[in-house]
């Protein structure tokens, strides 16, 4: 009962977005209001129909009903509780079918918030949003249904066969309880971790958060207001996509760090890849779109980075999960492959051919020319080049290459972690740079002398900063420019808040504190701004740190002998004990103690934990800002409380990694934080023909 | 005659506009076109330093021209050929040819190391600390290079191991537990 419930949501969600799309645009084009808001009740209706297909599958989940195929390979008996609600995203159904549900969601509150005022895009933001949701119900639906079960059935030979199926076939009856109990899975180790459980959501909520502006771009290409109207509407749904994208990719950073146990939180490899895709080119979109708001300008540019970062969210949410990672072949072969690349290149030519029919009837005229080298504008240009390429070289690294000379030389050629770590650096050094002078130059035209003069003392701290850590004892020539670079971008920021801090303490004899408070609530998009900035100053430290000078040594230890490290650290094996947790899962724990200039700093306890299906170690680690002391006991056949083996890793300023990701969030929820202005029901009772007006046309 | 001084002016102005117009897209050319360029030129550098096939077993060991050449392969790992010498973190293991195409990687690994005529090849890898997924039939991905002796020289190695859910479909097993199939009969009648 259970599972037809979960699928009769699902399938009259998908009937809702449908007739959505469909009543949208007859409604947008003939102009009858009433279709209109039928559609918009049919997209809201969506929600709970989703929210009823994930909490039924929820509600499977928990209670153990194994005979739901998508039960059985996520949870098994021993699963608990908490990794039972989780495995909702545990694999490729379940997470479609969360992905749909924060789809309808988020359409829901673009209706309940931006309906108001955008009246004349809502009809087709109501279709671009409804098909992109029916599209991947569709997936759940016919493709990947998270309510599939298995049956038997009795043949003629009278052999039983075992059937998946939605609906009870003819003859069928269900395995025996005890059969389907011992037949389940279970999550896979691995995942069962605080990044890992939380990364998924968040990295999703980043993805379905882009189809907004997007859809909302593709609105203004259709109703013919191409005014900045859209880029208002979506500012904020922008920015909280890419906080959600942010923290997606930082706790991603974190599982593989805590977990996989080789010293590194990123590894180039092609899944972190595929989700890094989608960030560069939102971030280059959260610049430019600055640009036209104030200027005018790069209308067209800004219609491109909006569909190709919905390109990448399509990208990102399919290239991981349908084999086109292994090969352009099993890509080609598996269910989802040809759905998803007919949807992206019909959603993609559909745009782009509204964008060519506007911009030849002469509505997506810039308003303005670039006025010099040194201009805002030209530093946010820039600034788009640098992430363009950083997402062009890493897509060709990880996908682009491989995929080519698969299909055009036949033979495949893939691009390691050298690839990446030769490409890539100098993009960053230069976003980097340009994130240090941007904020410096001037809307319109600035003069170099003008920029210089304000260069003076972000430049002089640099420079302070740099002897402090040559007498802190660096003196590795790429960090120390590495640093330098970094560092300007941070003083940058915060010189640039201060002096905006000093003028106000000047102008309005405010105390520098309160001046300080002024200027984030008055002008929080420009100060939550740098703050995020600074968390990625403070990322980049830590980035720079961590990998050029990761020290690591391994080594046996005799129970209560010292390994020496380096001159300054030592590792002393204190004890081996043997423990059983309560899901059963037997752990060697081995005590060490971290000797740091002869005196303890800290006890650890690395361990390895035998689950049934693999072992899995787990490293103890002593976290400071300074550094990461991270031991990993290595598994071998003789590990006993005599003798064990370690592996140790000294990770220079690898928190700062994570501290940087703190500070983002920060800045960015400061940058979305509603700006105190008049409530929309005052204002339209103020101009009501203004209200009006402005909410049909074309 | 001063209306026609006016217009002359006027031209005139038109015209160092457009010259001004012009020098500036030139030289938004020469900026768009050297970023370009160097661009063009960090991506070819580096695709070609750190490219390598990846080609399989049987292709590895047909070639000769490959010994020695920076090469990716896969292969399925033989379970009992793992050897581990945990104090140096040396990894020994052969691993099988996987066919190029399959429709079901477990299904290839499961078949490769069953298949005792399918091609092997012993990897070596140095400085490297078992991985936990390392295990009989997982799919073993080794960048390095195949040295005149025979045995591959591995740098780096990626492991995956495929859980026989992931094409969606169900056990036979389900069926085998069940003996008395008859009982069933009344409730799917």
């Amino acid at each position: 009962m259970l599972a037809e419930i979960g699928v009769v949501a699902l399938g009259l969600a998908f009937i809702a977005s449908m007739y959505a799309i469909v009543a949208a645009i007859y409604g947008g084009r003939t102009h009858q209001e009433r279709w209109v808001i039928s559609a918009r009740n049919a997209a809201i209706a969506t929600f709970p129909l989703m929210l009823i297909a994930c909490l039924v599958l929820v509600i499977a989940l928990m209670n153990g009903e194994y005979q739901i195929n998508y039960v059985r390979a996520t949870t098994d008996p021993s699963t608990p509780d908490f990794y039972r609600f989780t495995a909702l995203w545990g694999s490729q159904e379940g997470s479609l079918l969360f992905w749909s549900s924060i789809m309808s969601l988020f359409a829901m509150l673009a209706m309940l918030i931006n309906w108001h005022n955008e009246r004349r895009l809502m009809p087709y933001v109501i279709a671009y949003s409804m098909a992109t949701l029916a599209f991947f119900l569709f997936l759940s639906l016919f493709l990947e249904n998270p309510f599939e079960r298995v049956w038997l059935t009795l043949g003629e030979d009278g052999q039983t066969r075992v059937v998946d199926s939605l609906f009870i076939p003819p003859n069928a009856f269900p395995p025996t309880l005890e059969s389907l109990a011992a037949d389940a899975r279970g999550l896979n180790p691995l995942l069962r971790h605080f990044g890992m459980i939380i990364h998924p959501p968040m990295l999703y909520l980043g993805f379905v958060g882009f189809t907004i502006p997007f859809a909302f771009a593709m609105a203004a290409l259709a109703s013919g207001d191409l005014s900045t109207n859209w880029i208002k509407a979506t500012r904020r749904w922008t920015l909280v996509a890419w906080l959600f994208l942010s923290l997606g990719l930082i706790l991603g950073g974190r599982w593989a760090y805590d977990v996989l146990g080789w010293g590194g939180y990123w590894g180039w490899d092609p899944v972190e890849n595929a989700a890094f895709l989608p960030w560069l080119i939102g971030t280059a979109f959260l610049h430019s779109v600055m640009i036209q708001e104030k200027r005018g300008m790069l209308k067209v540019w800004n219609m491109f980075l909006i569909i190709g970062t919905f390109s990448a969210v399509m990208f990102g949410t399919f290239a991981t999960r349908s084999g086109l990672i292994e090969s352009v072949h099993s890509f080609a072969r598996s269910e989802i492959g040809l759905p998803m690349f007919i949807f992206w290149a019909g959603i993609t030519l559909v745009s782009v051919s509204m964008i060519i029919w506007r911009w030849n009837r002469g509505e997506l005229q810039d308003e303005h020319h670039f006025a010099g080298w040194f201009s805002r504008e030209t530093m946010f240009v820039l600034n788009n080049i640098v992430f363009i390429v950083l997402a062009v070289a890493i897509f060709w690294g990880s996908f682009g290459a491989p995929i080519i000379s698969e299909l055009f030389a036949g033979e495949e050629i893939t691009l390691g972690t050298d690839y990446f770590m030769r490409v890539t650096p100098p993009l960053f050094a230069l976003m980097y740079i340009l994130m240090g002078v941007a904020p410096i130059s001037a809307w319109g035209a600035t003069s170099i002398n003008r920029m210089g003069r304000a260069m003076v003392i972000p430049l002089m701290l640099t420079f302070l900063t740099l002897v402090l850590i040559v007498l802190l004892g660096t003196r590795h020539l790429v960090a120390l420019v590495a640093y330098g670079v970094v560092s300007l971008a941070g003083w940058v920021a915060v010189y640039e808040t201060y002096r905006g801090m000093m003028a106000r303490v000047r102008t309005r004899h405010e105390n520098p504190l309160v001046a300080l408070i002024a200027l984030f609530t008055r002008n929080r998009r420009r100060y939550g701004g740098y703050i995020v900035h600074l968390g990625i100053v403070v990322i980049g430290i830590g980035i720079i740190g961590s990998t050029l000078f990761q020290i690591e040594r391994q080594g046996l230890i005799l129970r209560g002998e010292t390994l020496q490290i380096n001159d300054e650290y030592a590792l002393r094996f204190d004890d081996f004990t043997v423990a059983q947790a309560n899901d059963g899962r037997i752990m060697d724990i081995a005590t060490v103690t971290v000797i740091r200039n002869n005196k303890e700093i800290a006890q650890l306890q690395p361990r390895i934990d035998q689950f049934p299906s693999m072992p899995m170690s787990i490293a103890g680690a002593h976290s400071t800002l300074e550094n990461d002391f991270y031991v990993l006991l290595v598994p071998w056949e003789n590990i006993s409380a005599e003798s064990a083996i370690f592996k140790v890793y000294i990770n220079p300023l690898v928190n700062l990694v994570w501290w940087g990701g703190l500070i983002l969030i920060l800045g960015t929820i400061i940058s979305v934080y509603p700006n105190d202005k008049i409530p929309v029901r005052v204002r339209s009772t103020v101009q009501p023909q203004l209200a009006t007006g402005a909410a049909w046309g074309d | 005659m001063a209306q026609a001084t006016w217009e002359k002016q006027a031209a005139g102005l038109e015209y160092e506009k457009i010259i001004k117009k012009k020098s500036t897209n030139w030289k938004f050319l020469v900026g768009g076109g050297l970023i370009l360029a160097s661009v063009l030129y960090l991506i070819i550098s580096s695709t070609i330093s750190g490219a390598s096939y990846f080609i399989t077993v049987e292709d590895l060991l047909a070639n000769p021209e490959y010994v020695g050449q920076r090469v990716r392969i896969s292969g399925a790992v033989l379970g009992h050929t793992i050897e581990y010498d945990s104090e140096n973190l040396i990894l020994d293991f052969t691993i099988s040819h996987i066919p190029d195409e399959y429709d079901n990687l477990a299904e290839a690994l499961h078949q490769s190391v069953n298949d005792p005529t399918m091609a092997q090849i012993p990897v070596h890898i140095e400085n490297q600390v078992k991985p936990d997924l390392l295990r009989h039939e997982a799919q073993a991905i080794v960048t390095g290079y195949l040295g005149e002796d025979g045995v591959f020289y591995a740098s780096e190695l990626n492991l995956k191991c495929p859980s026989r859910f992931d094409d969606g479909s169900s056990s036979q097993n389900l069926a085998d537990d069940v003996d008395h199939s008859e009982e069933y009969a009344d409730y799917a009648g």
